[in-house]
């Protein structure tokens, strides 16, 4: 019923080259697109709105400056008179000294370009504002004389300038080719076999719309708009600066996903992520959203200046909030006034000043989350935390009843503590540890057992340099308490005296050294706890006994000392026995006296008391608070007297379960990055060449008035600005946001330049559709999924994207849309369309990012070492098929299969893709184990699902990626390839195996090896197929 | 090349060009003739932003190609090549304050209470003709003094890692613009149909990686195309991703199945007359051309023995600093614009004299191996190679100051690089420094015009070679940057 009527082409170069600006001359020049940018381009580096590098005096961004007269008495622009108009001279100007723009620039003007502003100058030199700049104005919806086909008004647009150009639309694409365009672009997903089928049986008008409604209804279809979102705001799972450690702000990303799916308003959904937290009595998701302007790149180098990155990550959320919403390039305000737009310094500082004020700190800390944060508990975990809170308070309560029950009296009160004994425990003696693992210079040989001056021991004799024998990963280590001391016995040969010997022992750590002799390099000058020096070598030709405090060479109390290495520099010596010296524990009978205690912990402490009772028992007696006294009593009833403490044990052992019940419920709560305000805000000042250090006048948080007025009893923050951002009035932010839209269905926005809709940006191919859109939008509250609806259901996208010879020619990037959309698809889409159609794809909507295949030894050579995003571990299971959206992206080292296909890589905001076409890729279609693994599944799923012959086969293939059947000629390549790979396959059976052990999901074992490989190689060759990763 | 191989790319240019039933059209034969596919020639005007193709080529350029190894960590100019003798009483004495002048330093050292001067413990002799002061590190790059230009004045306002390597390779601290190499690919694109302009090596130090950070931006488009990116030829699994075809595929296989693929898209660009379809034919092509080119570009068993001795033992090990120097000098021969060979750990904050003579081990060799390979080969004189880091380091000592032992923390005022090749005078030392190293006191040559005399040596204005991208015409040098004709040969 859409079909437009055909057109016969009588078409003619000449006059279609032609077309842009020369047509017919009878308007007047219009200044906005035919003057400005060329005043712009050429001439406003020096004579623009930017005053402090203006030159001559000229300024030519304003009529009342640009026609006064000059220093040298000149007048740029006379209006009405271009013989009177310097500037003219001044452009034809022979002198290459007096020729303008000055040669040195590289700068030219066309004489077209002249003589048009000749034309002007004679029309009067009336000048106007940018377009972008004024408020949009309701156009009049084109009535074409047309009989082609139109849906809506956005066909009466397009037509309109098809028929100045006399082009003529294509005809509606066939139902196959429109169900999978709208499916990809509506989902990134193409569309199954059922639904293409259910599409073509339905005869009714309303088929298509159908298909639109019940795609909008989708949960993909947040999915994947929310990840064209991801791009602008820079959305990524590590911090990207230096270490580059990871950091979860995926419940943000999750929040994106849940607000395009709700369709939540694009007001609301603007207010909340730039100022959700300011918002009265904010919801928890109202924070979440703040996360957008948490997603910039942060540092925690060591040696930055805190000073410096609060300005940076200001600058970078001016930046990205300009581009996003306003497609301003405000960052070249942040050194000097801006060369084309009329945005000033100071203007620049005000936005900045919105966004100076966050409680963040400059430095990260490399942490996962750095502050402020949010947990974000889902229903299910609130619940059972609070449950759990309950149960915690229920059996706290108990305890008290408990220990109110108990009448104790401290009956040796007065004594005082004798002399403690202490206990040589050996570590080991002639055996290692259970688990010990031997290694030293010449590995495990390093250990050599003999019978030495009545022992056994291991000997050794070393070369001059460090020589060692050592073991690690004891099972049962030793625990290291106040006090202790550690001992090992060595006999060295009078003989061959070692220069040096040293003991080094292992915690997790080997920095903890004590040297006799000569210090040897280890500690590099260092006289530390990772390197004591204990003195002169000890005496030869007997057993000595080397001991040293566990504390002095750092072993803190609670250490696990899990590793021995014995060191030596030359001579000859023999080790035995290793132990620790500890104090022996307090008897039972003194134990139950609460004096007689707390002299015993005074002698001796342990890791194990928590930290507030160790700090009253470090408290003299006489000094201890009110309230002091009694939870140390409590602490010791419950806990140490052997007479109380088993009426607490299994209440005591329930609490402490519910604890560890409630940390594990805690940690299993993910939390998320957002924004926060300081109380005493930051002051904000114009920052000279955009230097941290060279600060100039204060300023306080400003919208550029000339823009849009600000909001009348808006507040001066972030949410004041926001709400100037979508006041009807605001001649930008609709605009910019319909332009995105349009270029995420058409390829192309209306806007070329999605992200600069300033002066130097391109003027929009259909200004009053533009228009007309950005009121649309705003008329229907900002209604998203009813915009979308409208550009698919328009006859302009559902035109065949055929490419004549013609079209070509004339419209090559079909700006006009003579033709339906015809692009390459997005790196997510076309690895989630290989998951879909193989039937990999796990459909789980949000969580954690997931790290499917990647090459190996993509990170290491490039993370710093300390960085937790060094190493790289690949998921199992179901994590390897999510969709793309949620692969974890490493900022430094993104993952390759993306950016290959042009992923950007979400270090800056970004809000249109390039669209490359390069050999990278064919070599991941080609050999990437993910698409490999993916064509072995679809070959499940086409000898299973797709019938019985072989033709059936390929048109279920052709069906489930293509949305279409295989031409006669295709059938019969695909078919007699196939047939060639199952001779090969017959012929290598072997092959055929390794080829069909791709990936890790499990084969189907009941189909034969080597037709499984060859179905394999076909899909595979679909896979590969430019349909396959094309939108058409 | 392996016979078979050989067999086959012959075949599928003759299917190409010859035998193709219903023939392939010419738009797809003028493609495939196109050696420039990779990365185009010139910026093709189909890119949002390219600028006008042939002004920026101003010069007739000396250089063809860069080699640049790229010493990651910033390696210290006191101890390899800016000598100061007159610093020995200094030793432990305090940096005057009138030196330091209260410029910023990093919070590493800016709350120490003392800046103790660390004079080197290397000794340093005269080579060459010049009679050059090298460090004793560096016995084998002290022969080479005669070929290269030593820059003892360059410098730089970043003070950390991240955002000084980042405006060294980008232009700018902050993330976002194209690296130099991706300005040269796109400004000159690629000589070689098969590899790609810019490609990225990196080295292993004894046998791992470790510190400080790189970044893909280092070596990023920025905002040009994606294509302009380097690649990264690796050690270890593929050289280039996803290069071998899967377990189980033999290349027969891959040849029939991209054979019916080019027929099969032929078919389809008939019907709907995408030109796409065209260049994604010419693209699979020019990846199975990859398939066969790049392991023989990594194959180095017919190097001469002599060769591969001037590099040293570790030039059989892939992924040493060793291998990587060959294997820019074989890249640089086949035709790629800018090879950046990486390698860290020259961050020594302590420890200093230990791990700076562990690294001048490993890279002072090869360095000097490249330049006198290239020489032979005459290829010297029409490649640039540039050396050094992001930063220099501090005369005054971080941490604990012995006679053996010391560190040194950032120092962006001076510090030390060289180049040779293509474009630059020879055995010269350009720029002078104070006594403590600390403040340029003659011809100072910051990163911005390091960048311009760089692409002026490949014959581009680099103030013309822009990209408008939002408005603005970015460039390598940002609205910095002078040629620096002193140095030019």
């Amino acid at each position: 019923m859409l079909s437009p009527k055909a057109t016969p082409y009588f078409l003619h170069c000449c006059l279609l080259t032609a077309l842009p600006l020369l047509a017919a001359r009878a308007e007047p020049v219009d200044f906005s697109k035919e003057i400005l940018p060329l005043l712009s381009d050429n001439c406003f580096g020096c004579h623009g709105p930017d005053a402090s590098n203006r030159k001559a005096g000229l300024q030519l961004d304003k009529q009342a400056q640009a026609i006064v007269k000059l220093k040298s008495g000149n007048h740029a622009i006379v209006p009405g008179e271009s013989g009177a108009s310097s500037i003219l001279e001044r452009l034809q100007s022979t002198d290459s000294d007096e020729l303008m723009p000055p040669p040195d620039s590289g700068k030219t003007v066309s004489p077209e370009e002249i003589a048009r502003i000749k034309r002007w100058i004679d029309e009067g030199a009336e000048w106007g504002g940018h377009w972008a700049f004024e408020a949009p104005k309701q156009p009049v919806v084109p009535k074409t004389p047309s009989s082609w086909n139109q849906a809506n008004q956005i066909d009466a647009f397009i037509h309109e300038s098809l028929h100045s150009a006399q082009l003529t639309p294509e005809r509606e694409a066939d139902k196959e080719t429109l169900i999978r365009r709208v499916t990809l672009d509506l989902t990134g997903l193409p569309p199954t076999v059922e639904e293409i089928d259910a599409f073509l049986a339905d005869d009714s008008g309303q088929a298509y719309e159908h298909v639109v409604d019940r795609l909008l209804r989708s949960k993909k279809y947040g999915e994947h708009m929310a990840r064209h979102w991801l791009d602008a705001a820079r959305y990524a799972d590590t911090h990207g600066l230096h270490l580059d450690n990871e950091r979860t702000i995926w419940p943000y990303r999750d929040w994106v996903i849940d607000a395009f799916n709700n369709n939540q308003p694009f007001d609301e959904f603007t207010v909340e992520q730039l100022a959700g937290d300011l918002l009265p009595e904010p919801s928890l998701e109202q924070r979440v959203a703040t996360g957008f302007n948490r997603c910039n790149v942060t540092t925690s180098e060591g040696g930055s200046i805190d000073e410096e990155y609060y300005v940076r990550y200001a600058v970078d959320r001016v930046e990205t909030t300009s581009t996003v919403w306003m497609g301003l390039t405000s960052g070249c305000a942040a050194c000097h006034d801006h060369k084309f737009d009329p945005i000033s310094q100071k203007e620049f500082y005000q936005l900045f000043s919105y966004f100076y004020s966050l409680t963040e700190k400059a430095m990260d800390g490399n942490v996962n989350l750095p502050p402020p944060s949010i947990k974000v508990p889902t229903a299910t975990q609130a619940a059972e935390k609070s449950a759990l809170d309950q149960e915690l308070k229920d059996v706290r309560n108990k305890v008290t009843a408990i220990y109110k029950s108990i009448d104790y009296k401290d009956a040796r009160a007065g004594e005082t503590l004798g002399e403690l004994a202490s206990k040589d425990t050996v570590w080991f003696d002639d055996a290692l540890p259970k688990g010990a693992k031997r290694d030293g210079n010449e590995g495990i040989d390093s250990w050599k057992s003999v019978n030495h001056a009545g022992r056994k021991a291991f000997v050794r004799t070393a070369s001059e340099s460090l020589s060692q024998h050592f073991f690690t990963g004891a099972k049962e280590p030793l625990e290291i308490s106040q006090g202790d001391k550690l001992y090992t016995y060595v006999f060295l040969d009078p003989n061959n005296r070692p220069k040096t010997i040293q003991l080094q022992f292992n915690d997790g750590s080997w920095e903890h050294r004590a040297y006799w002799g000569a210090d040897r390099g280890h500690g590099n000058g260092r006289n530390n706890a990772s390197n004591l020096k204990m003195g002169r070598v000890p005496k030869t030709g007997e057993w000595i006994r080397l001991e040293v405090a566990a504390d002095a060479i750092g072993l803190k109390p609670g250490a696990k000392v899990n590793g021995l290495a014995f060191t030596q520099f030359g001579g000859t010596a023999y080790w035995d026995k290793a132990g620790i010296v500890t104090i022996a524990p307090l008897p039972e009978d003194q134990l139950a006296s609460f004096a007689l205690w707390q002299q015993y912990r005074a002698k001796t402490k342990v890791p194990t008391l928590p930290k507030e009772i160790q700090k009253i028992l470090d408290t003299k007696h006489d000094e201890r608070k009110d309230g002091q006294t009694s939870k140390l009593t409590e602490y010791y009833l419950k806990h140490i007297n052997p007479k109380t403490k088993p009426a607490f044990d299994d209440t005591l052992k329930r609490e402490g379960k519910l604890k560890s019940s409630l940390e594990t419920l805690n940690k299993a709560i993910p939390a998320t990055l957002v924004m926060e305000e300081r109380k005493e805000p930051r002051q904000a000042h114009i920052l000279e060449r955009g230097e941290y250090t060279l600060k100039r006048d204060k300023v306080e948080s400003r919208v550029p008035e000339w823009i849009a007025p600000p909001v009348e009893g808006a507040p001066k923050n972030r949410l004041g600005l926001a709400q100037w951002l979508v006041a009807p009035n605001h001649p930008l932010t609709a605009r910019v946001t319909v332009n995105r839209y349009w270029q995420q269905l058409f390829g192309t926005g209306l806007v070329k330049t999605a992200g600069d809709f300033g002066v130097q940006g391109e003027h929009p191919s259909h200004p009053e559709l533009l228009d007309w859109l950005a009121l649309e939008f705003i008329e229907s509250g900002w209604n998203v999924k009813g915009f979308f609806k409208m550009l698919a259901m328009s006859s302009t996208y559902r035109q065949s994207s055929r490419v004549t010879p013609e079209k070509l020619e004339i419209d090559p990037e079909n700006r006009l849309l003579a033709r339906g959309p015809r692009f390459r698809l997005d790196a997510e889409i076309i690895r989630d369309q290989a998951l879909a159609v193989s039937g990999l794809l796990v459909e789980k909507t949000g969580g954690s990012s997931v790290k499917p295949y990647q090459p190996a030894g993509l990170w290491k050579p490039v993370a710093f070492g300390g960085s937790n995003t060094q190493a790289f571990v690949q998921d199992k299971g179901d994590k390897l098929y999510r969709r793309s959206m949620y692969t974890f992206w490493k900022r430094t080292s993104p993952p390759p299969a993306m950016t290959t296909f042009d992923a950007p890589d979400r270090e800056t905001c970004q809000v249109s893709r390039a669209r490359t076409n390069t050999p990278l890729q064919a070599l991941v279609l080609m050999n990437d184990v993910q698409f490999i693994e993916a064509a072995r599944k679809f070959a499940e799923r086409v000898m299973k699902e797709g019938g019985q012959t072989a033709d059936e086969r390929i048109a279920f293939a052709y069906r489930a990626i293509l949305s279409r059947r295989p031409t006669d000629n295709e059938r019969a390549t695909v078919r007699s390839l196939l047939q060639e790979h199952l001779k090969d396959f017959k012929a290598h059976p072997e092959e055929a195996k390794k080829f069909l052990a791709a990936g890790e999901s499990p084969r189907d074992e009941q189909l034969e090896v080597t037709e499984h490989a060859a179905w394999s190689m076909i899909t595979h060759l679909v896979f590969n197929l430019s349909e396959t990763v094309t939108k058409g | 090349m392996n016979p078979l191989r050989e067999a086959q790319l012959v075949e599928t240019r003759r299917h190409f060009f010859g035998r193709a039933a219903g023939g392939i059209g010419t738009a797809a034969l003028a493609s495939l003739l196109n050696p420039n596919l990779f990365g185009a020639t010139a910026p093709s005007t189909e890119e949002l932003g390219a600028q006008d193709l042939e002004r920026y080529k101003k010069f007739a350029p000396k250089a063809k190609r860069v080699i640049y190894l790229f010493m990651s960590g910033a390696p210290s100019q006191l101890d390899m090549w800016d000598y100061k003798p007159q610093l020995e009483p200094w030793f432990d004495k305090d940096l005057p304050d009138s030196v330091r002048n209260g410029q910023r330093i990093t919070t590493m050292t800016s709350g120490q209470t003392r800046f103790p001067i660390a004079p080197s413990t290397f000794k340093f002799n005269r080579h060459g003709k010049n009679g050059t002061w090298v460090s004793e590190l560096l016995p084998h790059t002290a022969k080479i003094v005669d070929d290269i230009a030593l820059l003892k004045s360059v410098n730089t306002e970043a003070i950390n890692h991240d955002p000084a390597i980042t405006y060294i390779q980008t232009g700018s601290q902050l993330p976002g613009r194209p690296s130099a190499g991706a300005w040269v690919s796109y400004g000159l694109g690629s000589m070689n149909a098969n590899l790609p302009a810019f490609v990225v090596l990196h080295s292993t130090v004894n046998g791992g990686f470790g510190g400080q950070a790189l970044y893909a931006r280092l070596w990023g488009a920025g905002f040009l195309s994606t294509k302009h990116q380097g690649v990264s030829l690796r050690s270890n699994g593929d050289p280039v991703l996803y290069l071998s075809n899967p377990d189980g595929m033999s290349e027969s296989m891959r040849r029939r199945m991209l054979d019916e693929l080019a027929k099969l898209n032929h078919q389809r660009y008939q019907d709907v007359g995408d030109p796409e379809i065209q260049a994604r034919i010419a693209q699979y092509e020019m990846a199975y051309r990859m398939q066969t080119s790049v392991p023989e570009l990594t194959d180095i068993s017919g190097e001469p023995d002599s060769v591969l001795e001037s590099y040293g033992s570790d030039v059989k090990t892939p992924g040493t600093f060793a291998a990587n120097c060959l294997l820019a000098r074989r890249l640089a021969e086949r035709g790629v614009r800018f090879t950046q060979v990486f390698i860290r750990q020259w961050d020594q904050h302590g420890n200093l004299p230990n791990d700076i003579r562990r690294q001048c081990g490993i890279i002072d060799q090869p360095c000097a191996a490249l330049v006198n390979d290239l020489k032979q080969r005459g290829m010297l004189d029409d490649t640039l190679v540039i050396w050094g880091g992001e930063f220099g380091r501090t005369v005054y000592c971080q941490g604990k100051l012995t006679q053996d032992t010391y560190g040194r923390d950032h120092h962006p005022r001076c510090y030390t690089k060289w180049m040779a090749g293509g474009g630059i005078k020879p055995g010269i030392s350009y720029g002078e420094t104070d006594d403590f190293s600390y403040n340029v006191t003659k011809d100072p040559l910051h990163i911005h015009d390091l960048n311009a005399t760089i692409l002026h040596c490949l014959g581009v204005d680099h103030e013309r070679l822009t990209y408008r991208h939002q408005g603005r015409d970015f460039r390598l040098t940002d609205v910095h940057g002078h040629v620096v004709d002193k140095i030019l040969a």
